[in-house]
């Protein structure tokens, strides 16, 4: 998988979860970057990462039912659909762009997460 | 403000495609507003670009700017550079600023990647309408503020037709309210529901779009 993912995280949540996963190989070609909330990630933020290079953004939110700015991980999501259409009219595949809802401690989770969005991007890399 | 819509994506792609150096030009006020093109709409559409001309292996320069209106001519100074360089630029100002860039830069192929809507307001997050169509002769006055040409979808001055239902319009029943029922209720509020009992004479709509292109002259603001 050429240029690698960038993981937007909310500082209260996917980061957490992220920094929980240590050393683990799933990590490797994943550059997280810190924010305060998932809601701070705006869709030209996640495309621009994109045009740069990378493979691939995840954003990483807290649960919708739990997010700790009440709203930030819904917002995020709407954000991730614009994008993802955005993609879809570019022709570039809308897989680029994924959300997970995830809480400080579903490390496992996000392991698995990551590993679904990597074998989706080397999928869509061994098409293009 | 003046209120509008980014066109759809593969309209602006057909509209850029004879051209290898593009500006893609925001504007700071109505359409930063409505989000429809301001700074971050630029650099949403200029990545999205980049991105399908990476796909298509196609190499084109993009550069990105906004400035503070379009609809002014001393704004356009700070990108006289920009525009100098590129060989068509695409305004993401309504339809004024759209034509005014092409006026100020004549001779440089100025396309819009907007539709332009409505004067409106913004109701909510994300959410705005159509308050006034400048019709050139304001009566809101006898309307309790509330104008019944922009507000009914039939532009209806003496009365509602009979496609208002429970407060909604038969036009769009989901999305839009009854202009009349509006009218109504606030001026019932006011105390002067009797004055709608007024009749209306024929509205003079050549005050408006239908008198022509429109122009002001402030005579104490000429040089």
């Amino acid at each position: 998988m050429k240029g690698g993912i960038v993981a937007l995280c909310c500082e209260n949540s996917g980061w957490k979860a992220l920094a929980s996963l240590g050393d683990d190989p799933v990590l490797d070609g994943v550059e997280a970057v810190r924010l305060p909330c998932s809601g701070k990630a705006e869709t030209g933020m996640m495309l621009k990462i994109l045009e740069k290079g990378a493979a691939g953004v995840l954003v990483l939110g807290c649960p919708k039912d739990d997010c700790t700015f009440l709203r930030g991980s819904a917002r995020a999501q709407k954000r991730v659909a614009v994008a993802r259409a955005a993609l879809k009219d570019a022709g570039v595949g809308e897989e680029r762009v994924r959300m997970e809802f995830i809480s400080s401690v579903d490390t496992p989770r996000l392991a698995e997460a990551i590993r679904a969005m990597k074998a989706a991007l080397e999928a869509h890399e061994g098409k293009a | 403000m003046i209120t509008a819509v980014r066109k759809p994506f593969d309209e602006i792609r057909d509209l850029v495609k004879g051209y290898d150096r593009l500006l893609i030009l925001g504007c700071g006020t109505c359409v930063t507003v409505c989000m429809a093109g301001g700074e971050k709409e630029v650099g949403i559409l200029a990545s999205t670009l980049r991105l399908a001309d990476q796909k298509d292996g196609r190499s084109r320069e993009i550069t990105e700017a906004t400035i503070e209106r379009q609809c002014d001519r001393e704004f356009f100074d700070a990108v006289k550079e920009k525009m100098a360089a590129a060989d068509a630029v695409l305004s993401m100002a309504c339809g004024v600023g759209a034509q005014f860039c092409g006026e100020v830069f004549a001779g440089k192929a100025v396309l819009p990647a907007l539709n332009t809507k409505f004067y409106g307001t913004t109701e909510g997050p994300g959410v705005w309408s159509a308050r006034c169509s400048g019709c050139g002769t304001c009566v809101i006055a006898d309307f309790g503020g509330i104008c019944p040409v922009t507000r009914c979808s039939k532009s209806l001055l003496n009365g509602p037709c009979g496609g208002s239902s429970k407060g909604k319009c038969e036009v769009d029943p989901a999305n839009i309210e009854c202009g009349w029922q509006l009218i109504h209720d606030r001026m019932k509020l006011l105390g002067r529901l009797a004055d709608l009992e007024a009749v209306q004479p024929l509205k003079d709509w050549s005050t408006g779009r239908d008198g022509g292109p429109g122009r002001i002259v402030k005579e104490d603001a000429t040089l």
